[in-house]
């Protein structure tokens, strides 16, 4: 009985997204690169993860941005991780959008889609800012041009922590 | 959802449990105790922190015997020697034919584990009687190249818990690396 009462006042977080103030699920993918980068090695720094895909229009508008972002502020510890969402299939395709838009900052890739699983992501691109101690603090969904602005408000905020 | 969760939501309909049954008991006629002086602020805030700190240990013990009782517990541990023969990327884990874990290492977690650290992989549960664990060790070999190894071992499981040592070690006289499992006990 008490297992079933668990169940159920389980179910609504079941499916609840990260949000702001949870602490960011840990994660270690393998980059583009070759080397597996893990979130929690990047405590103390504010990192913005960008979870991305090839079909998405929008991603490839969002890219330069995030980069234009990462090479300004990365000197003041500050660092974007790229997600690809796509797994090992669509890795050339993804070697392919990065260079056309003259991506700087890591690109992962998540193979089987277990982070965007364990990120619950509701939409394409997704954006999750998380500060210096490892706390979620901004997640912004989708990209329309203009959104950047919120993201560098964002990101001077917690540079400045 | 983590086992954690509704390990946290069951003590907490415990405990709510407790408190509403002592608040209907009545009303308690004893004698009033004469006014003991008070104690500082600092003490009282090391006792909170002391009881604190042993109520954290206390809960971790219990969840590790709900979640992974001797009986059935088994634990693999990662270690390095050396190392110089073969640069480690992913460990995958095989328990009776299932995938049980896949981990994938930084440069700074393989730089602990040639330091003489060691990972603790995996915990889990199998039944009673023979079970077989694979491993295998992708990574880079050597002269640069991909290299990718598996080593099996068969155990036996009794009502003590297992512990599983998968050890990367070099081998001077073949210039490879060695992978080793060892089952204790």
């Amino acid at each position: 009985m008490r297992w079933l009462i668990g169940v159920v006042l389980c179910v609504p977080l079941m499916v609840q997204a990260v949000s702001s103030q949870e602490m960011a699920p840990d994660f270690t993918l393998k980059s583009l690169e070759g080397s597996n980068l893990r979130l929690d090695e990047y405590k103390g720094q504010v990192v913005l993860i960008n979870f991305w895909a090839t079909w998405c229009g929008p991603c490839r508008q969002e890219l330069p941005l995030l980069d234009r972002i990462h090479r300004r502020y990365q000197d003041a510890g500050f660092a974007v991780l790229g997600i690809n969402v796509e797994g090992v299939d669509k890795t050339d395709e993804a070697r392919a959008m990065i260079s056309k838009a003259g991506v700087t900052f890591p690109v992962l890739v998540d193979e089987g889609q277990k982070i965007s699983e364990l990120y619950a992501l509701e939409a394409m691109p997704t954006s999750v800012v998380v500060d210096r101690d490892g706390v979620v603090r901004y997640v912004h969904l989708g990209y329309k041009p203009g959104d950047e602005a919120k993201y560098l408000e964002v990101v001077k905020k917690l540079i400045r922590e | 959802m983590p086992r954690t969760t509704l390990i946290w939501i069951a003590l907490l309909v415990l405990s709510l449990t407790g408190t509403v049954a002592r608040a209907q008991t009545g009303v308690d006629r004893s004698p009033t105790p004469p006014e003991q002086p008070s104690v500082s602020f600092d003490v009282q805030m090391e006792d909170i922190k002391r009881s604190l700190v042993e109520l954290k240990r206390d809960l971790v013990v219990l969840e590790e015997d709900l979640l992974f009782p001797a009986s059935s517990q088994v634990a693999v541990f990662v270690a390095m020697d050396l190392g110089e023969f073969f640069a480690l990327d992913a460990v995958t884990l095989k328990l009776n034919g299932k995938e049980v874990s896949h981990y994938l290492y930084t440069d700074k977690q393989v730089d602990a584990l040639y330091r003489g650290g060691v990972q603790r992989l995996y915990v889990g549960n199998v039944r009673q009687g023979n079970n077989r664990l694979t491993a295998f060790f992708t990574g880079r070999g050597p002269s640069g190249r991909d290299y990718r190894r598996a080593t099996t071992v068969e155990f036996e499981k009794t009502f003590e818990p297992i512990f599983v040592e998968l050890k990367i070690t070099d081998s001077t006289a073949k210039y490879q690396p060695e992978f080793v499992a060892t089952v204790s006990p």
